[in-house]
């Protein structure tokens, strides 16, 4: 083979991949909704026939968004994409079954977020101009931070629940979402700056790190830390510092920054465990659940009773009964998802979860510093985001109540996670997509 | 909820085990484009990692060329010069940082002088464009030759 033919062959093979495998994959996850848009009809036949509406829907926007992105970003990943789009369908499927009056706003957001995507991959010049306006983006965050501190609510109205929300009239948005994204890109830029840099001083002063790489550790932990106290909202506290924790140990290759965030975290979930209920109570009913089973530790006893009764093949859409479970919508749908897809179901799940990131990381990896530390900061975020909550529902690690990306209810949640999908698109498609002046 | 119908729920579980298995079917769609994907990424890297011969340092003396035990491998691009960045560093002192380039392209492999100081030479003859090497050539950068052995 020659070696000038390699790059045309890799994207030839590409080519081949969008126009064979997408539309397969596609077509697999089309089924699978219409079937179970079949079974729920047929299992609560006096449920009215909106979930045909949301299978419309998101046929739609699997076609468009696989249209646009054939044209705007050929030669990008074949996978993410259709993997992302059966997850969210899924998800919608499962939201209509367990709480329908949120249906239809997801369906709507879907639409949005899809745009969205598609707009993101089409932009050549946005890595360009994400590492340009870096500060920006930075002080953007932090007064968006700011302003849900002090103005704050949450939707349900309740006392006292944790006021993560920026309203706008009916219109309710977590600043906390694109947060994450604004932060991995800041960080991104400022580590890919300071990287050469970074690798001198390694070398120059042997295993002791430098403020340059030590200052970003505390800034983040600081800010998570701050999003913890005044927020209590510690699913975006832990995925912030340990995003960031693996994008400086990821630029600068030192174990010991790693270690050494580790055992802040610790201290500073310590220290919440002492001073705060909320998370007191998370931690408690993640070491022993059954001794508040109907009191505090009710939601995570009736999540591991769902997956427990789910089985190998699941209890079959609409006759599980996974609605004993409060706010089953948002943090504990794969608690909905296990009961009646079963093992076959959490599997297929985990695996395209895991399927996502391991391609946002693969296509760093021929990457400038940039690109590459974006990429790997997007994926790790939906990778421990992922973990958190699935591993809180399963009860592996303490409940942190943040949303299963793509799947669970919540349009900031969704809308972001496809805006890092769109950006993650845009970098697999290689260097010459990205733009850089030369 | 009023209790399904026997036939209903024969469907539903019929329903069931093809919904169980259109996620097998997806996960193994995915298992096979992933190793497909993965098979190819391994030829490519292998194709620019394979060796395509070696270049032999010889030294001259009455008899013409006398082969050294020092050789390099050939890759597809073989740079050769005093900087450490290069395929083939030398440590010597009238080659230039960047000397000169082999390139395998279009099946012919073409030696390139890299505007060096003391240019390159293909059999002690001085080159001005590339030139296309064959098996048994000799290559001089600086005061090194090298014998070329195609495989």
């Amino acid at each position: 083979m020659r070696a000038g033919s390699l790059e045309a062959d890799s994207f030839e093979k590409r080519r081949w991949h969008h126009r064979h495998l997408e539309p397969l994959l596609l077509g697999l996850s089309f089924a699978f909704l219409a079937l179970n848009a079949a079974a729920l009809s047929l299992a609560q036949p006096d449920r009215d026939r909106s979930v045909w509406l949301i299978v419309a829907v998101w046929l739609t926007c699997a076609i468009v968004g696989s249209v646009l992105l054939r044209r705007t970003l050929a030669h990008c990943d074949p996978f993410i994409f259709p993997v992302t789009m059966f997850l969210s369908g899924w998800g919608l499927i499962i939201i209509e079954r367990v709480a329908p009056n949120f249906a239809t706003r997801q369906t709507i957001w879907l639409a949005l977020a899809v745009i969205l995507m598609v707009a993101t991959a089409g932009f050549p010049r946005l890595i360009v101009l994400l590492r340009q306006y870096r500060y920006t983006l930075l002080f953007g965050g932090l007064a968006l931070l700011l302003a849900t501190i002090r103005f704050g609510s949450n939707p349900s109205g309740i006392d006292g629940a944790p006021a993560l929300w920026l309203s706008l009239g009916d219109f309710y948005f977590q600043p906390s979402e694109p947060l994450k994204i604004m932060l991995v890109v800041f960080l991104a830029s400022y580590l890919a700056e300071q990287y050469a840099v970074v690798r001198v001083e390694h070398a120059a002063f042997g295993k002791t790190p430098t403020p340059r790489v030590v200052g970003p550790v505390l800034l983040m932990w600081g800010l998570s830390v701050i999003v913890l106290v005044w927020q209590r909202d510690l699913g975006t506290a832990a995925i912030f510092f340990l995003v960031f924790l693996t994008l400086v140990y990821v630029a600068s290759g030192q174990l010991r920054l790693l270690i050494g965030g580790s055992i802040l975290a610790l201290a500073a979930g310590a220290a919440a465990y002492i001073l705060f209920g909320v998370v007191r109570l998370r931690v408690d009913a993640w070491l022993n659940p059954w001794l508040e089973a109907d009191g505090r530790a009710y939601q995570i006893v009736q999540s591991l009773i769902a997956v427990a009764s789910g089985g190998i093949l699941g209890q079959g859409i609409g006759q599980g009964s996974p609605t004993y479970i409060p706010v089953i919508h948002s943090d504990f749908i794969f608690a909905a998802l296990a009961e009646e897809w079963g093992l076959v179901g959490v599997i297929t799940t985990l695996f395209c979860f895991a399927l996502i990131s391991m391609r946002g990381l693969r296509a760093t990896v021929e990457l400038r510093p940039f690109p590459a530390l974006l990429g790997v900061g997007l994926s790790v975020l939906l990778a421990i985001q992922g973990f958190l909550i699935i591993g809180g529902v399963l009860k592996v690690v303490p409940l942190t109540g943040v949303t299963v990306p793509f799947m669970s209810y919540g349009g900031s949640s969704l809308i972001t996670n496809f805006v890092l999908i769109g950006l993650m698109l845009r970098l697999s498609a290689g260097e010459q997509a990205l733009a850089f002046p030369a | 909820m009023t209790p399904t119908p026997p036939d209903t729920q024969l469907v539903l579980l019929l329903f069931r085990l093809i919904s169980g298995a259109l996620l097998l079917g997806i996960l193994a769609v995915l298992f096979i484009a992933l190793w497909r994907d993965f098979r190819s990424a391994v030829e490519k890297t292998s194709v620019q990692r394979r060796i395509y011969g070696k270049l032999i340092e010889v030294i001259e003396n009455d008899d013409g060329f006398q082969e050294t035990a020092v050789s390099h491998p050939l890759l597809p691009l073989t740079s050769i010069g005093r900087a450490p960045t290069n395929t083939i560093p030398l440590d010597d002192d009238f080659a230039s940082g960047e000397h000169a380039l082999l390139a395998l392209r279009e099946g012919q492999w073409w030696l390139e002088d890299r505007k060096s100081r003391n240019g390159t030479t293909i059999n002690e003859l001085p080159i001005g464009d590339p030139v296309i090497v064959t098996d048994g050539d000799v290559i001089g950068v600086g005061n090194r030759r090298f014998r070329i052995h195609l495989e």
